[in-house]
């Protein structure tokens, strides 16, 4: 579904990506580990179009989409969830839901409308304290709960790739785990997914495909299971025992 | 006291022009972190065009007051998308930080050139829509068409408003302002809500222009003036608050209809100004602006 081929990306002079290659099959979710700095959000931005890769192909369901501008690749079905969620702080939970699916809702949005308040209700249903909320100001909300708040607008895209970088980053530990809930489940229902997380051990646990990163490169890769007792993965990545 | 509620009135109908303008500075800044500082030139654009359609400059009138409204937005709206073009886009483009500043005013002195040409320099009267015999309120004499700037400014104000509340495009306006990047995930593409919002800047500015020609004058160097102190109140006010161009327009007109009778109307400028450097000393921001919290 989602094809990475010899990526190269910088900023400015500085090379930080060194031809990443990586596949997330459809159905399938697929992890990208690795220390900070060692270039995964840079490879998600890459992915996304938030920043123009320097060389390399990304394909999504075969389409060559490396270099298009983000708006472009929202619309041929990929959403990102990104680091540091990135909500819209001075309008409400409904209204950055809505906003998820602008490329349904606009005219020459590119996705099909399909049935809007049906997929608010599961995102909703799937985020339970945005329900409560959605009247309230995005800006309003606690970091977890605005994490929450983007993954179900990336949701809102009904997306064929979901891009979810760091969706645990400074959440409270119960919350951590809901998080992680909730990205099983949508595993349960078929989203394809490429997952950055921290939580090496968790992402490893939920992941069919582990990639490890390492100075812009990737530095190992395998099933997730394979990964998870590879005692140089284990040593640099889940020795912390999170 | 009739008089001073006189001059209270005229300058809150001053006030609001400026805040109109003002509205378009910040529809710019909110998106792009651009200002187009030919927006005076804009309201003069948009004042000459009305009056070639409903005046006789041209041969006309072609159309009356009220149809040329519509037109003058549309003129206006394209002008904006022009200078958006043209001086802004490129200078976005190539990360230059100030190049939209030196090239927007470039084409506003442009603007200015072309339209001294077209309706050459003196001023020319605007033809009134409503009755020119001023109304009694309290005492106070005021014209229809002052209330008519008033009632147009606010209606303008909160067209916007509904705009980015209630329609998916407006709310995409308003999501492009407070993060770019996040936008552009939505799918939203942010070039072009840039190139709006300038359409939308200029197009205020145009119906600025034609709802105070009526009152003033119209003339190519009409726009100069109001365009530096809108741009006063927007600063007074606060680049990102709508009360604050409110607010901060009706203050400064005010300021300049009293110091014009009680002082001396060569001094008339002066209040104003001397409001801005203290705002700009006390609370940088402006008296409404609010100095961005993120949470993280």
């Amino acid at each position: 579904m989602l094809e990475v081929r010899n990526l190269k990306a910088s900023y400015g002079q500085v090379q930080v990506l060194h031809d990443i290659s990586l596949t997330v099959p459809k159905g399938k979710v697929v992890t990208l580990i690795g220390s900070n700095g060692a270039g995964k959000t840079t490879t998600m931005r890459a992915i996304s179009g938030m920043i123009k890769p320097a060389a390399g192909q990304v394909e999504l369901a075969g389409k060559n989409i490396a270099g298009l501008p983000s708006h472009k690749i929202a619309k041929l079905g990929l959403a990102h969830s990104p680091e540091g969620r990135k909500v819209f702080p001075t309008q409400s939970i409904m209204d950055n839901l809505l906003l998820g699916a602008f490329t349904r809702l606009s005219m020459g949005g590119g996705r099909p409308k399909g049935d809007i308040s049906s997929d608010l209700d599961r995102a909703l249903d799937l985020f339970p304290r945005l329900r409560e909320r959605q009247h309230q100001l995005a800006g309003t909300l606690s970091g977890g709960e605005q994490q929450m708040l983007a993954m179900a607008r990336a949701l809102m895209l009904n997306p064929d790739v979901l891009l979810l970088d760091e969706p645990s980053l400074g959440l409270a530990p119960i919350l951590v785990d809901e998080v992680f809930h909730i990205i099983n489940r949508l595993k349960e229902q078929g989203m394809t997914m490429l997952l950055v997380e921290q939580f090496a051990a968790a992402a490893l646990a939920i992941a069919d495909y582990g990639y490890v990163m390492e100075n812009g490169k990737i530095a190992v890769h395998g099933p997730a299971k394979d990964l998870q007792n590879d005692p140089k993965v284990v040593a640099a990545y889940l020795g912390g025992g999170h | 006291m009739e008089i001073l509620l006189q001059l209270i009135l005229s300058g809150i109908a001053l006030g609001m022009i400026y805040a109109v303008i003002a509205f378009g500075y910040q529809s710019t800044f909110a998106t792009s972190g651009t200002l187009n500082f030919g927006q005076g030139e804009a309201l003069m654009l948009g004042a000459m065009f009305g009056l070639s359609l409903a005046g006789d400059v041209m041969g006309g009138p072609y159309l009356n007051y009220w149809l040329m409204i519509p037109a003058v937005l549309i003129f206006g709206a394209l002008q904006g998308a022009v200078v958006e073009a043209v001086g802004v886009r490129p200078a976005i483009k190539t990360k230059s930080e100030f190049g939209w500043i030196m090239s927007t005013i470039a084409l506003g002195i442009i603007f200015r050139n072309v339209a001294e040409n077209i309706w050459g320099k003196d001023d020319m009267p605007f033809p009134s829509p409503l009755p020119t015999s001023p109304l009694h309120i309290f005492g106070a004499n005021v014209l229809p068409m002052e209330l008519m700037v008033v009632v147009g400014a606010f209606l303008m104000m909160i067209l916007v408003e509904l705009f980015n509340r209630k329609t998916i495009y407006g709310k995409a306006v308003v999501a492009t302002a407070s993060d770019r990047d996040a936008a552009g995930l939505m799918g939203i593409n942010t070039r072009m809500v840039i190139t709006f919002s300038y359409a939308l800047s200029s197009m205020s500015a145009a119906f600025a222009g034609v709802l105070i020609a009526p009152i003033t004058l119209t003339g190519a160097s009409m726009g100069a003036v109001l365009g530096l102190k809108a741009f006063a109140v927007a600063i007074i006010g606060g680049l990102n608050s709508g009360m604050g161009i409110i607010v901060g327009g009706v203050l400064l007109g005010i300021a300049e209809t009293t110091t014009g009778f009680y002082i001396s109307t060569g001094y008339k400028d002066v209040p104003g100004l001397v409001l801005l450097l203290f705002v700009l000393a006390i609370k940088p921001s402006g008296i409404f602006g609010k100095t961005a919290i993120k949470k993280v």
